[in-house]
């Protein structure tokens, strides 16, 4: 994902767009897998987070948008990179809170 | 090629020390100087000679003569300060405009056209200064100079001119509103003063030696009647928007009409007074720009090192200072950027060869050594004017310093006192051997192509020009073909045919014989002709109907990614079969309007920005010619000539006899023209400033790199420039073009251009120094690519936003000090911004909605706009109308006539006139109107007998008689002055609909048209939006 800062220096766009490219499909996958695992183990809070990622997912990959373009990546940097770190805090403050629930629950079995 | 330089422009650097940073931008306010004077001196102060053209003063960017206002206002600065009765600027001004009505009139009549008087030597740009009066009144003439000293007794007031002028900038703010907002109310009364002529004119200047200076005297009784009032009027008067257009209509200096520029801005009165119903403007004072695009000379003059700026034109050349500044700024910040433009003969860009040293660079930013480097310790080493590191001088490179810091060697090194220089690259600037010029064409042979006999008229041309490819004996040139199936033709110079080998497999293509697809133009040309001498009858029989585009592009690419070039595409029919097939879109009225709007102007496939891609990558540019009379989906196919630096020609429903001729200019000239191949262009800029944005065909490498494969004169790009530190240190911004590239003879040479420009920290400087033309250049890149990402309506909203936003800023800056009242104000260098803003919105690719341009015409006018240079973009936008039939009919027209033909006219439909004969020239096509009641003699003489029948199937061709000969050679001269695009004549008569709506009167931008504004209503439009307060 951060990929997009690499080519900001010296590396070309063609492999750049390839590379982020290769990853974004797993990338979605992955996590629609996490959120229908939230949803299975009963987690619907979990879940309920994350589904505005996912959809967010869903609709660019139904515009075909998803795609990193070669042509328009110079024109689209900026955006891609807030995107994408976004993205990532978004990513960082779920673990968090799988975290938090796991400590919680464990605490819980203990007592 | 990549070696151009890694480094990055910004680097951390001190103000740089150049002998320009010594020098504080000039321009500031050339007035100023004069101010402290005026108080002081009586007599002793001597006016300038009027003549002397003041290079300083913020109006000479559009005229000649401007300097001479500036002095005119100057001469009479009467001792008036003395007197206690000086009203304080502010009481001299009525509030509102409507105050002044209630002057009383009867003075003017008689002395108060002295003052008048004086001012048109100011207003008349083209008129040398001793010019007789243009509609001179005899008027009671005052004496000139009566006396030594100024009969300044009699003066209870300043009603003098001048002091609001040479005040204007110092300690009194207030005088000039006195201009100001006197005018609306003056205006009315003296209905002609404006265009009074200066009875002192003449005498004048010649007494000026000698004597005070005169006006006083013509004041005085003015004011005394005035009761102590003082309009200073009829000074700013004929400053006005325009003179020029003044000077057309004599006498046309009706209520309204324009005034007031004082000190560098225009106004236009807009029914300022209270009360007044609809607000009227007078049309005919609305600026114009009839005399087609000018450079702003300002710059270059500060500047006489930098680059002509036919290659380099910067939106504004005084750069902000702080990035608050810049963004009151709302118009675009940045460069319109034309490296190879055609310059005129004794003008070329000379070609040095550092042989011994290398390329002499900054170790640093990888400057280019240029005009403003300095050399210091001796000649030893040299300070880089971009990053101002100091570095040393190659041995060989090196010459001691004279007297005054310059290499004695200057004379002899072009680079350090030319704007623009091409070097010779060495070796470390290639990846690999130089390509030849390397030319395939790719021919659509469907059945529709055949009909339309495009493929005759291409093969004649390729053949005609075969001698004329650049690169010779290295040419290399190669061909395919393709209907349902593509067809490749071996040429290799050992056969006499050429042989055809079909590949029908579409899914999976291959190339056979990928060596000699590709021949030497020199080792196999007589197989070549051979084979364009039967290609058109070799698919005249074929009805194929089906178009296997994308795999014909992937197989070009797959002959020419060894080398790269320029893949010439000739495609009538929409693609249909494999990869890359299109549908038919764009004929669906109800998308428009919504928010899917603008997906029709952008490819459907990502197949075409995947390929144009690739091709970039492997140095392929390509040109489409489109041909269809049905939909072919340019918004798709223009995609490839985007992302690779080259060009779309569209010729809907090309046919053979009409279009033939516009199709063999144009190819020939693409053929023909010099050719820069796999280039890459940086520009770089001083620190603290940065390129962000680029806009035109080519494909970006990296952040500022752009990749070219092929760039030829008639290509520009445009770029943006943000500030990244939110004050700069420096007085000088440099920017330095560099284009790398390989000659078509093979040698890799490297392009660049400099200039610099001064930083400014006021916002008034920045728009006198205002280039229209880059700014409406750069306008119209954005406004076009926002059109393929939101609705037609956004766009053209946009635009007219933007320059609300920036005249509502102008409008601040002045409308503090000066009552504006209802007056619009614009600066004076982009007086044509609001027009040319129009022009834009009413432009093919943003006109209208689903009716009113179809919309491959739309898209592909949008592709060639986002190439044009800024003249021609200009032309197109404000196209030229010409009266013609005067001239045909003058019996001893010559060549030396044809200069008063030039005229061009407002495009506004009343100055047709219906006995008249006109040609409107928007650079790409003529239309010749035949007004209803032109003498049946002259339609005859041009048209021959059919003259009479219907005119979009006559043709318009040379006849026996005097008249059509002179017809023709103007047509000629006109196409001769602009080779880029051959002029395609059409003909269309008076009242004949629908031709004549979409040929000539929907392009009459100052007209209403359909939902469209009128000049006029446009105008008001914006002034209200500027009125309204934020």
């Amino acid at each position: 994902m951060c990929l997009a800062d690499l080519e900001f220096d010296y590396i070309n766009p063609y492999d750049s767009s390839s590379r982020i490219n290769r990853v974004i499909l797993p990338e979605f996958i992955t996590q629609g897998v996490l959120c229908l695992f939230y949803l299975v183990t009963g987690h619907w809070f979990m879940s309920l987070l994350s589904v505005p990622y996912l959809y967010y997912n869903v609709r660019q990959y139904l515009q075909r948008k998803h795609l990193v373009d070669v042509t328009e990546i110079f024109n689209l940097l900026h955006w891609e990179k807030k995107q994408r770190l976004f993205k990532l805090f978004y990513l960082i403050f779920l673990l968090f809170l799988t975290i938090f629930w796991m400590i919680l629950t464990a605490l819980d079995e203990h007592d | 090629m990549g070696t151009e330089n890694p480094g990055r422009p910004n680097f951390p650097a001190r103000p740089v020390a150049t002998p320009f940073a010594a020098a504080p931008p000039q321009n500031v306010m050339p007035f100023s100087s004069s101010g402290p004077l005026v108080g002081s001196e009586a007599s002793g102060f001597r006016p300038t000679p009027p003549a002397a053209p003041q290079p300083t003063v913020p109006f000479s960017s559009s005229r000649p003569l401007a300097g001479s206002q500036s002095s005119g206002f100057r001469l009479p600065p009467p001792p008036r300060y003395n007197d206690p009765s000086l009203p304080p600027p502010a009481s001299n001004v009525p509030p509102t405009g409507g105050l002044f009505q209630h002057f009383p009139t009867p003075p003017f009549p008689s002395t108060v056209q002295a003052p008048a008087s004086r001012v048109p030597p100011v207003g008349q740009p083209i008129a040398q200064p001793p010019a007789p009066p243009v509609s001179f009144r005899p008027q009671p003439q005052i004496p000139p100079v009566p006396m030594g000293a100024p009969p300044q007794s009699v003066n209870s007031a300043p009603p003098n001119v001048n002091v609001p002028y040479s005040v204007s900038d110092s300690s009194f703010p207030a005088p000039m509103t006195n201009f100001q907002s006197s005018f609306p109310g003056y205006a009315r009364m003296q209905s002609n003063a404006d265009l009074q002529p200066p009875p002192m004119q003449s005498p004048f200047p010649s007494h000026q030696g000698g004597y005070a200076p005169a006006p006083p005297t013509s004041s005085t009784p003015f004011l005394s009647h005035q009761g102590g009032y003082v309009p200073p009027p009829p000074v700013a008067a004929p400053l006005g928007l325009q003179s020029r257009d003044q000077m057309q209509y004599p006498g046309s200096g009706p209520p309204g009409s324009i005034q007031g520029l004082i000190e560098d801005f225009s106004s236009l009165s807009i029914g300022s007074v209270p009360g007044s119903i609809d607000p009227g403007v007078d049309p005919k004072a609305l600026p114009r720009p009839l005399e087609g695009d000018v450079e702003p000379k300002l710059f270059s003059e500060m500047y006489p090192m930098n680059c002509n700026p036919r290659f380099l034109r910067l939106t504004t050349s005084g750069i902000p200072n702080s990035q608050s500044l810049a963004s009151r700024w709302h118009l675009p910040l940045g460069a319109v950027v034309c490296p190879l433009a055609e310059a005129p003969d004794g003008e070329e860009v000379p070609v040095v060869n550092f042989v011994s040293t290398g390329i002499i660079r900054c170790r640093r930013c990888r400057t280019y050594v240029n005009p403003y480097v300095t050399f210091t310790d001796a000649g030893r080493k040299w300070r880089c004017n971009i990053c101002s590191l100091l570095n040393d001088v190659p041995g060989d490179y090196f010459a001691h310093l004279d007297a005054t810091g310059k290499r004695i060697d200057l004379d002899q090194r072009p680079e350090l006192t030319k704007g623009s220089v091409e070097f010779v690259a060495p070796t470390e600037y290639m990846m690999r051997p130089p390509m030849p010029p390397v030319y395939f064409f790719l021919i659509d042979v469907s059945v529709s192509a055949v009909r339309s006999g495009m493929i005759e008229v291409v093969a004649q041309t390729i053949r005609s020009c075969l001698d004329e490819l650049p690169g010779y004996p290295r040419t290399q040139i190669g061909f395919a073909t393709f209907d349902s199936a593509i067809h490749f033709y071996n040429m290799k110079s050992s056969l006499t045919q050429p042989q055809m080998m079909v590949v029908s497999d579409l899914d999976d293509i291959f190339v056979p014989l990928p060596d000699d697809l590709l021949v030497n133009l020199s080792e196999s040309r007589s197989v070549v002709e051979t084979f364009l001498d039967s290609l058109p009858s070799m698919f005249q029989d074929n009805v194929n109907v089906e178009s296997a585009f994308g795999p014909a592009l992937k197989a070009a690419f797959m002959v020419m990614s060894q080398l790269g070039g320029k893949l010439l595409i000739f495609q009538n029919t929409l693609p249909s079969l494999g990869v890359g097939r299109l549908k038919l879109r764009g004929d669906d009225l109800r998308v428009y309007g919504t928010d899917k709007e603008h997906m029709l102007r952008i490819p459907e496939d990502q197949f075409y920005k995947q390929m144009a891609a690739e091709l970039t990558k492997y140095q392929i540019a390509v040109n489409v010619y489109a041909f269809s009379d049905k939909y072919t989906d340019i918004a798709s196919l223009g995609t490839l000539a985007k992302y690779t630096g080259g060009q779309v020609c569209y010729y809907p429903g090309f046919q053979f006899a009409i279009h033939g001729e516009k199709l063999r200019h144009e190819l020939a000239r693409d053929l023909t023209r010099e050719t820069a191949w796999e280039s890459v262009m940086r520009i770089r800029c001083g620190k603290g400033v940065r390129f962000t944005s680029y806009h035109g065909n080519f494909m970006l490498r990296s952040t500022d790199l752009m990749a070219l494969p092929a760039v030829d004169c008639d290509k520009a790009y445009a770029m943006q420039l943000t500030l990244e530190e939110t004050l700069l240190t420096t007085q000088t911004v440099y920017f330095q073009v560099a284009l790398l590239y390989t000659a078509s003879c093979g040698e890799r040479r490297i392009r660049v251009h400099t200039a610099a420009a001064p930083v400014v920290a006021d916002l008034g400087e920045m728009y006198r120094q205002a280039d229209v033309g880059a700014v409406v250049s750069v306008f119209s890149r954005l406004a076009i690519e926002k059109t393929l990402s939101s609705k037609l309506e956004d766009a053209r909203n946009s635009v007219q936003l933007r320059i609300v936003k920036a005249l509502k800023e102008y409008r601040n800056l002045y409308a503090v000090q000066h009552r504006l009242g209802g007056r619009i104000i614009f600066p004076e260098s982009l007086k044509f911004l609001p027009l040319y803003g129009l022009a834009l919105c009413r432009s093919t690719p943003l006109r209208g909605g689903y009716a009113d341009a179809p919309l491959d015409e739309r898209c592909s006018a949008g592709y060639t706009m986002m190439t044009l240079p800024v003249k021609k973009l200009l032309k197109l936008l404000y196209p030229s109308l010409i009266r013609l039939d005067e001239y045909l009919l003058k019996a001893s027209a010559q060549v030396d006539d044809f200069k008063n033909l030039e005229k061009r006219l407002p495009l506004a439909a009343e100055n047709l006139d219906s006995r008249g004969l006109y040609l409107y020239d928007d650079g790409f096509r003529f239309n010749i109107w035949f007004g209803r009641a032109l003498s049946p003699d002259v339609a005859m003489n041009l048209l021959g007998a059919d003259f009479a029948a219907e005119l979009s199937k006559v043709t318009l061709s040379e006849r026996e008689n005097e008249m059509s000969r002179k017809l023709m050679r103007i047509l000629k001269k006109f196409r001769e002055s602009d080779p880029s695009y051959y002029h395609l004549c059409h003909l269309v008569r008076q009242g004949e609909q629908p031709r004549e709506g979409f040929l000539l009167l929907s392009n009459l931008v100052e007209d209403q048209m359909g939902g469209a504004n009128g000049y006029v209503d446009w105008i008001l439009q914006i002034h209200r939006q500027v009125q309204q307060n934020p």
